[in-house]
């Protein structure tokens, strides 16, 4: 071997090797926060259910966790928190409850819009707990629980600007998430607004606040998770959409689709549904709600 | 196999119309990486160190920071700072000096191989030193780096692909095929027209470096 | 330019764990290019080869292959894998990555994106290396041959030495490359430095407390992270190719100063 080719191996072995080294010496994850520390090897406590075996319950108890694809950048429902390095918000906490459901640790990983039904059907995710609306063209991919949460679609604008609805759109720039529903609505309903789609929702937000675009048109708890971060910001017009939340489960699994279902209509039944969303959304917004009504068959009617 | 011409047909408006932003991203992010690349150029080999020395902190500024980066500081960055720039100015610029940093080492190279002799027998003929690098220097050195010069414009392509996908939400080709992926879910499909897209530009690219080669290049 | 200097908005550094979050997201890139460089090394010497090859079949195909790769943009190859993967090879990665990688280079997303920095650059600087052989003086070859050394052989002792040691400078502006490269995994959501930049300098601060940092600053200072690292590579190269200068005094044939070979770095990047 010549000295260059020596050197270089031995160059890039040692930039490993630090590398190595500094990612022991560190404690937090970068890549994911579990709730309770991610990584598998969690046992089953006392009180779990036993699952038939070859269902994905019991598969997942196996494995001692469950992945579950969440927004990362979108408070009050999933976001970073940059100070712990953990994943926090509404949709963080009902995928804690299905995990403590099922006696294992949660993981939970970035799912965007964009890829994160890509990711279930790969098997990258067990589960997807990101906002995610239930209508007939996802449906045909995935399988979505019953409604955990119903949104409405709105608009969000700088206060001082003088947009009242979707009929102001015309000729503005709007802006909203590549890959989700809003795309479509705005599209039908303000053909002549300037769509900028982007990565998530956190780019549109930094968009509006530095003046280029006009407006972002996505759910009302995504929006007013905007106005907690920036209350210069202010939602505007009727709303436009029911947006029912669900669960994404890979398509099939019908087994676990009841589970999680039932275990989400348990939360709401007990009150541990209104807690949570007193502790994310409630207390900023003097807006009290109820767990969802809808069953999913109604919300596949709705679109 | 008719899903792949289904895609092609049912979403040829999107599909089309981000090749064309492609187009035009590259066709103003080379007029600025050519002009801005010669005149950085021409820093570096000034007889001034001073001169010199601007060129060299631009070279290393823009060679050494990811594209990624450029474009969330040029656009995102300079906006909350108060700068009203435009997405499509920011996307240019960004591409634009990012490639003329390279463009600017190739020139250099290219003038070395002209040589020192040609910059010496022209000065003592009278010519004084910019004349010397517009009339005699600049346009052999050109002309002998148009190879490298070409590699840059498809690694230009490549990248202008980047600027798709970030925050600036240019709806370039890579853009649009996300876009009609999320709506279809028929993703081998989708890319796979979209990588015909890239391919295509490129293809024209190498053809028309190899004619420009053959007309006017010097081989050294 | 008041903005810019003002030390009010370089306070976000020694706040809290903000630079310290950023500084694990830069980890996590310098971790992904190491990798990516060792097996982008193995795999382009090999496809080299195989271009070489004196089987025609054989060097036209490493040909086409790499020509597909080459031309690609990388954004798209990683794009398409994160999406396109099949969950076999994931899980395939997931089984088989070695427990000692770090926490963040456990996931299956990240072999999308290793595995795009793998399929692009090695067809890159099997190109590099591939130029690099054929630039060595036939003689050397046919001098070689005369000795009796089979062409294995003339490859192994007399060819690749030589060749190789010509690509070094373009070899590390690869990596140089490759290192900003890293940055586009932050696209199909993996927690780098660009995505903490963006958490750091978002509004999160109003449900964890805290203020948030200036989205201009946070940027500058990850661009200054890259320009030190890289800038620290360049010079590194520098010093190799000057050793190797001295070693030889001048390499055989038509003489490739540096500028050349930073502007056919150039041309590969």
């Amino acid at each position: 071997m010549t000295k260059i080719k020596l050197w270089r191996a031995l160059i890039a072995m040692a930039l490993a090797v630090a590398a190595l080294a500094m990612a022991a010496c560190g404690d937090d994850d970068d890549d994911d926060g579990g709730g309770n520390g991610g990584g598998g090897g969690g046992g089953q406590t006392e009180e779990a259910q036993q699952f038939p075996a070859g269902s994905t319950m019991a598969k997942l108890q196996d494995r001692g966790e469950i992945t579950i694809g969440v927004k990362y950048d979108v408070p009050p429902f999933g976001f970073k928190n940059p100070q712990s390095g953990e994943i926090e918000g509404f949709d963080v906490d009902m995928g804690k409850l299905i995990a403590e459901e099922l006696g294992v640790e949660p993981k939970f990983v970035e799912a965007i819009s964009d890829n994160r039904i890509p990711f279930l059907q790969q098997g990258e995710v067990d589960l997807i707990l990101s906002t995610m609306t239930i209508n007939q063209e996802r449906d045909m991919e995935i399988e979505f629980s019953e409604p955990y949460y119903i949104a409405r679609g709105r608009i969000l604008v700088p206060g001082d600007s003088d947009i009242k609805g979707i009929e102001d759109l015309a000729g503005k720039r709007v802006c909203t998430a590549l890959g989700s529903t809003y795309e479509e609505t705005l599209r039908e309903e303000a053909p002549d607004a300037d769509l900028k789609l982007v990565d998530t929702y956190s780019e549109c937000l930094e968009l509006l606040q530095n003046g280029a675009i006009d407006a972002i048109s996505t759910d009302d708890v995504i929006l007013t998770g905007m106005i907690i971060q920036d209350d210069t910001l202010k939602m505007v017009g009727d709303e436009l959409t029911t947006e029912p939340y669900g669960a994404g489960i890979k398509e099939g699994d019908k087994e676990f689709q009841t589970f999680v279902s039932d275990t989400l209509e348990a939360a709401q039944a007990d009150g541990r549904w209104d807690d949570t969303y007193q502790k994310w959304v409630g207390q900023y917004i003097n807006k009290q709600a109820q767990p969802p009504e809808m069953t999913l068959q109604e919300a596949l009617a709705l679109g | 196999m008719t899903e792949l011409w289904e895609v092609l047909s049912e979403h040829f408006p999107e599909l089309s119309s981000g090749f064309w932003v492609t187009v035009r991203l590259v066709a103003i992010s080379f007029v600025i990486a050519m002009v801005v690349g010669t005149a950085v150029a021409a820093l570096r080999i000034a007889p001034l160190k001073p001169l010199n020395w601007v060129g060299a902190v631009f070279v290393e500024i823009f060679r050494n920071t990811p594209l990624l980066v450029l474009l969330f500081i040029s656009f995102a960055g300079l906006r909350r700072a108060g700068v009203p720039i435009d997405a499509w100015v920011a996307g240019t610029a960004s591409l634009g000096l990012y490639t003329a940093a390279y463009v600017a080492e190739a020139l250099r190279s290219g003038v070395f191989a002209v040589g020192k002799g040609q910059i010496e027998a022209s000065l003592s003929l009278g010519l004084d030193y910019p004349r010397t690098m517009r009339y005699i220097i600049l346009p052999q050195a050109f002309r002998t780096v148009i190879p490298h010069l070409g590699s840059l414009t498809i690694a230009m392509i490549k990248n202008s692909a980047i600027v798709g996908v970030s925050l600036l939400a240019l709806p370039d080709l890579l853009h649009q095929a996300r876009l009609v992926n999320s709506r279809t879910f028929a993703t081998n499909e989708t890319f796979f027209w979209a990588a015909v897209g890239y391919l295509i530009l490129t293809l024209i690219a190498t053809v028309v470096v190899r004619r420009l080669e053959v007309r006017y290049a010097i081989h050294r | 330019m008041g903005y810019l200097f003002n030390p009010d908005n370089w306070e976000w550094l020694t706040e809290g764990n903000n630079l310290r979050f950023l500084l694990e997201g830069f980890l996590v890139n310098l971790e992904i290019a190491a990798v990516a460089i060792v097996f982008s090394l193995y795999f382009g010497l090999l496809l080299a080869m195989l271009r070489l090859s004196r089987f025609r079949p054989v060097a036209v195909a490493a040909g086409v292959w790499v020509d597909v790769w080459r031309n690609l943009p990388l954004i798209f190859i990683i794009l398409y894998l994160a999406l396109a993967l099949p969950a076999p090879w994931k899980d395939f990665y997931e089984n088989n990555v070695p427990g000692f990688f770090p926490e963040a280079l456990q996931s299956g997303r990240v072999f999308a994106g290793i595995l795009g920095l793998v399929l692009y650059n090695s067809a890159v600087l099997a190109e590099i290396m591939r130029a690099g052989i054929l630039s060595l003086d036939r003689g050397q070859g046919e001098a070689a041959a005369s000795l009796g050394l089979t062409y294995p052989q003339q490859l192994r002792y007399v060819i690749l030495p030589q060749g190789l040691r010509r690509m070094v400078p373009a070899t590390v502006s690869q990596l140089i490359t490759l290192n900003k490269d890293t940055t586009l995994v932050s696209i199909i959501a993996i927690q780098e430095v660009m995505r903490h930049g963006r958490i750091l300098s978002s509004g999160f601060t109003a449900f964890t407390g805290g203020a948030a940092a200036p989205l201009l600053q946070v940027f500058i200072f990850i661009g200054a992270l890259f320009v030190v690292t890289n800038f620290a590579l360049s010079r590194l190269s520098r010093r190799l190719e000057i050793r190797e200068r001295k070693r030889t005094g001048g390499t055989a044939g038509p003489v490739m100063g540096l500028e050349d070979q930073t502007a056919l770095a150039a041309e590969t990047s």
